[in-house]
């Protein structure tokens, strides 16, 4: 069988071949030059800023910590906005974004999940510390340090407000959007967070056109929705609002007591206050009681509810896997095999894998795949479950009071607190 | 919601953002990747026109030893060396002879019912079957033999390491050297930009030495003087391509030279002059192979080709018109 | 009110303990590197030069150059990296230059031998000369990614479309795969 393929591509057998033959190129001696030649050498540049990790994670405690002082303690307005500037410019424009913290949950997941992957130390400490600040203060990460979010914070001109029910209804995004993550972080697929990071292309002023429009496309929604990709699609955001709210200390709207003036709520560009209830909305405590054991017995069945949905997802989302796109193509369409232009089926064949071996690869990644999005269905149903029962028990709230959930310790209401 | 406009607006972009992340995706599938734009268009010079190939592969000698370094036609058998082994073969493949080597050989060749091995540092004669003769050292470093030919008493081999060829008597003594160099103040005799470098005698005794550099064949005297040559630069199929070519040479019963070249690799036929005669086996044979496979010629003109890419050993035989 | 501090703090510790295990375990079960840096680096021996290289790269220009092994060039007057496949004339016209931005230059050192080096501010990366001289030469020429431009993403974008997963992460103690030499070679900054 006669197969026209083009010699441009080398088997694995050539490299096999190769190795051994450049042992013997690498001692076959280069030509005697008669004239006063100087053979040059290939340089090798460093990269930029090695060991400037650590500075880094310095930085960024110490900016975090400050967060901390300045809401808490100090309750001033001015030193978190110094503070999102210099994160700006620093973590941002300088050293362009990347590795952030919210990436990093790629890497522990992936650390996890491939024993072979190499985790830094660096990511490491990028993903904890955050989080171990959000224990214990809040969500200052989100307030002053984070890159994404300083320069979403910085744009903001003229916020909307958003119908609670749609911004309950968006909040489920970031959930969804983490649960992805972690699915095709821990196939070893992608890493959609940094694929479809909106601001990068923007802090390295460089990128390809998608990148750059949809970071534009951002920026712009960030004129009138406060922080939209940190409110409705960050993926650390959910992980933070859970931590945030066991915090030990967090931003306190008013120092001693409220006098329910409401200049607060006006204030806060995010929706984060959170309102009293009425006298009207107290329901009876019996009926309370009974609502309690009723959504905490529903949470299983949502759960299981949510897994089987994402049980049957399953060949859809592994469609983004590489090898069980080629795999399908191949099998669904064998005529692509003799076009000559398609790189990456033509160098599948180069290599001389059969379509068995791939088939099973495939089949094998799909399997993960179907346990990932077991787990993916019902970590979302318990999170709609959750959020459902948040909604609908009562919780007595006398006063105006941050949300420790999605308050980012930007420190905007504390300037229009009158309480002293 | 007071404003309409921002409302519209901030709709708007919502939809720009859906679209895009969705266009991103749709450009990573496999079967919508864009093409290569920086392709160099090697596709044509793989086609060869049918009327043009002269030969056919009837036959392919697979052998068990995967890691063959050489063939040599001689003695109505097929030699085969490799990393640690002589072996003789029949025309159809059967094993006759299989002998151990301590050393790793680079080439052989064989004249008469002298087979001729070349190793790094020195250079042995065998009996047909399989006993080593003789042995003389080769001194100097940096030696590689690529090539060899023998004609009664005399021995030359080429050597790569050095840029020139060696003349040895068959009992080790060391004639001449020649380094290829047309006239007394040439800086360079021989073009060897990799280890590959041939030579062979044509049927009425003239020594014919590949000069890869300038893809050329040049016939030399005894004493190591240029006669005359010819050669054919072109990644067309009239020349040779690359950097060195011809990689490997053998001679026809009727002194047209075989020649198989490296990179775009194909085996062809050219006339004592040069001209091309007939394709042998072109690239679209040679799929995804870079190696120019060693050559030997049989009785009647069947062409002996040592594939080390695909690691088998393919057999030509002239198509009769 | 005491039931939810209770709460609340139970809830704190847990997650600390969470983290903390999550933390350990990673660590002395996995592969921590504390070195810190990780760099992205092309096997040249893998790479079949299909030119997204210069197409991917989240910059403008990519950050992967052309790299010229000495050692190993033949020097020879046809260059299969420098000249089209079936070129007239062999001279520095750009009609007869693979190259499309005319990075790779052609000097002229005795008869007949030529030295050919990159100026890398014009090279994209597209690979063809290295495909030019994988084929009909020596392979010298190779692509490799410029640490001093690399933008170190987390996931490189060229690595995710490598058909032959050329590209991974190396520690930065070894960054570079240059042909003819293994010794790790960090030069000084440019």
């Amino acid at each position: 069988m006669i197969r026209i393929i083009k010699p441009l591509i080398l088997f694995l057998m050539f490299l096999a071949l190769f190795e051994s033959l450049q042992a013997q190129q690498q001692r076959f001696p280069k030509p005697e030059f008669k004239t006063e030649y100087q053979q040059p050498t290939p340089t090798a540049p460093e990269p930029r800023g090695l060991g400037m990790e650590f500075v880094d994670v310095g930085l960024l405690v110490l900016v975090m910590s400050l967060t901390a002082w300045f809401a808490i303690k100090k309750r001033s307005r001015n030193g978190i906005l110094i503070l999102t500037v210099f994160s700006a410019i620093y973590f941002g424009f300088h050293r362009n974004g990347c590795i952030c913290s919210v990436g990093s949950i790629q890497n522990v997941v992936l650390a996890f999940a491939d024993p072979t992957y190499t985790l830094s130390l660096y990511a490491l400490l990028f993903f904890l510390l955050p989080l171990l600040f959000s224990l214990f203060f809040g969500r200052v990460f989100c307030g002053a340090a984070c890159p994404l979010g300083a320069i979403q914070d910085l744009l903001i001109f003229k916020p909307i407000t958003i119908a609670p029910w749609l911004r309950k209804a968006l909040g489920v995004i970031p959930y969804l959007y983490l649960g992805l993550a972690v699915l095709y972080a821990a196939t070893g697929t992608e890493f959609i967070i940094c694929r479809y990071d909106p601001f990068i292309g923007i802090y390295r002023m460089n990128g390809p056109h998608l990148m750059i429009f949809l970071g534009i496309a951002f920026l712009l929604m960030g004129l009138f929705i406060a922080r939209p990709y940190c409110r409705f699609l960050c993926p650390y955001g959910a992980l933070l609002n859970i931590t945030s709210r066991f915090s030990w200390k967090h931003l306190s709207v008013y120092p001693t007591r409220c006098i329910e003036c409401k200049l607060c709520t006006t204030a806060c560009p995010f929706e984060a206050i959170d309102f009293p209830d009425s006298e009207n909305e107290r329901p009876d405590p019996r009926k309370g009681s009974r609502r309690f054991i009723l959504f905490f017995l529903l949470i299983p069945v949502m759960m299981l509810i949510g897994g089987w949905i994402g049980s049957k997802s399953h060949v859809f989302l592994s469609k983004a896997n590489q090898t069980v796109y080629l795999a399908e193509l191949l099998i669904s369409h064998p005529e692509l095999q003799n076009d000559p232009k398609n790189i990456d089926v033509q160098q599948f064949l180069a290599s001389g894998k059969s379509l068995e071996t791939l088939s099973k690869e495939a089949r094998e990644i799909r399997d993960k795949f179907y346990t990932g999005s077991w787990i993916l269905g019902a970590f979302l149903g318990l999170v709609i479950g959750f959020m459902a029962f948040n909604q609908l028990i009562y919780r007595r709230k006398n006063d105006y009071q941050a949300n420790r959930g999605t308050c980012y310790s930007c420190a905007r209401c504390l300037d229009y607190c009158p309480v002293e | 919601m007071k404003n309409k406009g921002i409302i519209l607006f901030l709709t708007l972009l919502a939809a720009a953002i859906v679209v895009i992340i969705l266009l991103d995706l749709r450009s990573n599938r496999t079967d919508l990747r864009p093409d290569n734009p920086y392709d160099i268009g090697l596709d044509q010079y793989s086609q060869v026109d049918s009327a043009l190939i002269g030969y056919r592969e009837v036959l392919n000698l697979s052998l068990n030893e995967k890691d063959k370094k050489g063939i040599a036609f001689g003695m109505n058998r097929l030699w085969v060396i490799g990393v640690n082994f002589i072996q003789a073969v029949s025309t159809e493949g059967a094993m006759l002879l299989k002998k151990e080597l301590d050393k790793t050989p680079t080439s052989i060749t064989i004249f008469k019912s002298d087979i001729y091995i070349s190793f790094n540092d020195e250079i042995r004669r065998y009996a047909e079957d399989g006993s080593q003769l003789f042995s003389w050292p080769l001194q100097g470093d940096s030696i590689l033999i690529t090539g060899m030919a023998a004609n009664d008493s005399i021995l030359y081999t080429a050597d790569a390491g050095k840029r020139r060829v060696l003349k040895f008597r068959t009992d080790g003594t060391l004639l001449a050297t020649f380094d290829g160099k047309r006239e007394t103040g040439d800086l360079h005799g021989f073009i060897i930009p990799s280890p590959y470098f041939d030579l062979a005698f044509t049927p009425d005794g003239e020594l014919w030495v590949v000069n890869p550099g300038k893809h050329a064949l040049e016939n030399y005297t005894p004493e190591g003087r240029l006669r005359g040559y010819w050669n054919r630069t072109s990644a067309g199929i009239d020349g040779f391509s690359g950097c060195c070519g011809p990689a490997q040479i053998a001679v026809l019963p009727d002194g047209s030279f075989v020649t198989a070249e490296k990179g775009l690799v194909r085996i062809k036929v050219h006339q004592p002059n040069g001209d091309l005669s007939t394709v042998v086996a072109p690239p679209s044979k040679f799929p995804g192979g870079t190696h120019a496979p060693d050559l030997a010629v049989g009785d009647n003109g069947v062409i002996y080709a040592l594939d080390f890419d695909q690691k088998i050993i393919r057999v030509f035989e002239k198509i009769k018109p | 009110m005491n039931r939810k501090n209770f709460l609340t703090n139970t809830g704190r510790w847990v997650l600390l303990g969470g983290l903390m295990y999550l933390t350990g375990s990673i660590f002395f079960k996995r592969k921590v590197s504390a070195s810190g840096k990780y760099v992205w680096q092309i096997d040249p021996f893998k790479c079949t030069q299909c030119g997204r290289c210069a197409t991917s790269c989240v910059r403008d220009l990519s950050a992967v150059k052309c790299v010229h092994a000495y050692s190993l060039c033949g020097y020879c007057d046809l260059c299969g990296g420098y000249f089209k496949p079936n070129t007239l004339s062999l001279n520095t016209g750009a009609e007869n230059q693979l190259c499309p931005t005319g990075a790779l230059k052609r000097k002229y050192i005795e008869e007949p031998f030529f030295e050919y080096t990159i100026d890398e501010e014009l090279c994209n990366g597209c690979g063809k000369c290295v495909k030019g001289c994988t084929s009909f030469g020596n392979g010298s020429l190779h692509l490799q990614i410029r640490h001093n431009l690399c933008q170190n993403c987390n996931e490189c974008s060229i690595a995710r479309l490598c058909p032959s997963d050329a590209i991974t992460r190396v520690p930065v103690e070894t960054a570079y795969k240059i042909k003819g030499d293994f010794k790790p070679a960090i030069a000084k900054p440019q």
